[in-house]
């Protein structure tokens, strides 16, 4: 599911969350080995509410170090359809994961304070922001480099090998 | 310029062939891909979902894979052990030489065991304690599962060169491992993300007093303060350990001086009390005195990060002439074949097992909800990677992370307490 994250633009309601939100919380994959399971349970050790009252277009706010621990995907947030994850910072092997799998993640240092659970936030990548729609109040937002848009542009990093492949088998036919 | 590690060692992996400074990006060449139990995440699914629909065209170096299917030895469940010979087929079919399907054992102690692992090499993994490889003086760090498709097929990956942080470890090793106190030390005083994406370069007079072993548990905890590498130099005890194991050249790793660290901590071990990690976060850490007299169900030691002879053999030697209390489940497994020989070798099983300790096949088991299971309201501690909310099955248990001396202790006593106070003349 790739997307030109160089155009992209969110507003939805906001789940809060604290710092050091753990992997094993996201995708609790050993005790729900299943998409379907996962999607009932993530995130439900802070907030047990979180499977069944989040809406497609919920945007996340965490705070410093989202997503350590394990290495696992986020994917089950893109399923429950959270739009977007902004934080305070993220765990690298996360940032990493949600990159490569082209989940639409922001680090916006300073959006836990601009922000509160239920309110609404508008992210808008071009512009470099993410805004609180009700106070106006926002922070701005890291931008990555060509090289890593164009990741999430393929969908992912396994889509963009893919692309490279076909264009070096194309070129070394032409070549022979 | 003068260059830290990390510049050192993502300047010669460069593919521009250029050097690089902290904060660059490149397209890094690597030395060495492990794919543990998810290998059939990076290489059969990722492939499917990329678009190669008859699985990955051809893998970039097959000398330079290895696949150790370690979580599940043996596996636990049918799906288990129908992914494994999956993976197998896969493994055969791209002609991958090294592969470890029938043994037991965590794959980062076997890479190290087997010497796949040497100095200066750019290694990665497809697990976050991939970092353990930096106590021999490699460049190791974990990345993703659809990440290692990519090296699978190019060799290559893209990295940002990181800051990088000196902690700088001072005093006298006791007569017990401390490296796990010193992690959670860290990461109480310091910030569980301290070294967020940053390379750790670990420094000072305690360092050429510390076993292989103990640099390993720092390495590999290096992910748990939110490092991408966690760095020893190489010196003489690192090249006796590698070249028992490996006759390939290599180039080692050093920073220059002069080199430019974001931060230096520096930590006085002589002063250090022991440490642990309350429920439910890595950084979540006191001195084991706050948890004293906590009823414990559960002891465990093992892991990546404290499955080794001398976490094994602290544990044997203690328990000489003790018993486990009744009641308590004191759960140890080796985290490898090659360790859980040297062990025997040694007669620390024989002790273990007289004392009322269980010994378990070596394996990441003991660290997840696979081996050992809690149930609601029992209380856990254990040297092992981890303590979130569930980690050992239900989520109304408790997990405190500890030494493996404060984890027996702990077991002998039935209650968490100081090492000093169970076993006196330490």
């Amino acid at each position: 599911m790739g997307f030109d994250i160089r155009q992209m633009k969110a507003r939805g309601r906001v789940w809060k969350f604290g710092d050091s939100i753990e992997t094993d919380a996201i995708n609790p994959y050993y005790r729900y080995p299943t998409m379907e399971e996962l999607k009932q349970h993530t995130m439900e050790v802070y907030r047990p509410e979180f499977p069944q009252q989040v809406k497609p277009g919920d945007i996340m706010v965490t705070g410093r170090n989202f997503g350590c621990g394990s290495s696992r995907p986020g994917l089950v947030l893109r399923e429950v359809g959270i739009a977007a994850i902004i934080a305070e910072s993220v765990s690298r092997l996360f940032l990493r994961n949600s990159i490569s799998r082209a989940i639409p993640i922001f680090v916006a240092p300073g959006v836990t304070g601009i922000v509160q659970d239920g309110e609404t936030l508008e992210v808008d990548y071009p512009k470099g922001v993410v805004v609180n729609t009700k106070s106006g109040a926002s922070v701005a937002i890291r931008k990555y480099p060509p090289a890593i848009e164009q990741i999430f542009e393929c969908g992912g990093l396994p889509e963009f090998a893919y692309e490279r492949y076909l264009r070096e088998t194309a070129a070394a036919r032409t070549r022979s | 310029m003068a260059q830290t590690m990390a510049e050192k060692l993502l300047s010669r992996h460069n593919l521009a062939g250029k050097p690089v400074r902290t904060g660059d990006f490149l397209e890094a060449r690597i030395d060495g891909a492990m794919c543990h139990y998810h290998a059939s995440d990076s290489m059969i699914e990722a492939a499917h979902q990329a678009g190669f629909k008859d699985g990955l065209p051809r893998v970039w170096d097959r000398e330079k894979i290895y696949v150790l299917l370690d979580h599940h030895q043996p596996t636990l469940t049918q799906k288990l052990a129908d992914e494994n010979a999956a993976v197998r087929r896969e493994v055969e079919r791209l002609g991958i030489k090294c592969f470890h399907d029938s043994e037991p054992g965590i794959a980062h102690q076997m890479m190290l065991d087997y010497g796949l692992v040497r100095p200066g090499e750019l290694v990665v993994g497809n697990d976050s304690h991939t970092l353990g490889y930096g106590s021999v003086n490699a460049g190791a760090t974990g990345i993703t599962r659809a990440d290692m498709f990519y090296v699978l097929l190019y060799g290559e990956l893209w990295f940002q060169v990181p800051e990088s942080i000196r902690i700088v470890l001072d005093g006298r090793q006791p007569q017990y491992p401390i490296a796990k106190d010193i992690v959670l030390y860290i990461a109480g005083q310091y910030g569980e993300d301290v070294a967020q994406s940053m390379s750790i370069e670990y420094a000072g007079s305690l360092v050429s007093q510390l076993s292989i072993d103990s640099r390993m548990c720092l390495s590999t905890h290096g992910v748990e303060l939110g490092a991408k590498f966690a760095m020893f130099e190489s010196d003489d005890a690192t090249s006796r350990f590698v070249k028992a194991r490996t006759d390939k050249p290599y180039e080692v790793l050093a920073s220059d001086p002069g080199a430019q660290f974001a931060k230096e901590i520096r930590i006085d071990v002589d002063e250090m009390p022991f440490m642990i990690a309350k429920p439910h976060q890595f950084g979540n850490v006191a001195p084991v005195e706050e948890a004293k007299g906590v009823r414990i169900h559960q002891a465990q030691i093992g892991s990546c990060a404290n499955g080794r002879y001398e976490d094994i053999e602290i544990a044997a030697r203690m328990l000489e002439g003790r018993k486990v209390a009744k009641g308590v489940r004191f759960l140890i497994s080796p985290a490898s074949q090659q360790v859980y020989l040297q062990c025997l070798k040694a007669g620390l099983v024989e002790k273990l097992v007289e004392a009322g300790a269980q010994v378990i096949t070596p394996g990441c088991g003991i660290c997840q909800p696979r081996v050992g299971f809690l149930s609601d309201g029992e209380v856990c501690i254990t040297a092992t990677t981890r303590n979130f909310k569930g980690r050992k099955g239900s989520t109304q248990a408790e997990i405190y992370l500890g030494g493996p001396l404060t984890v027996t202790a702990a077991a002998v006593a039935g209650e968490i307490v100081n090492p000093k106070e169970v076993f006196r003349g330490l």
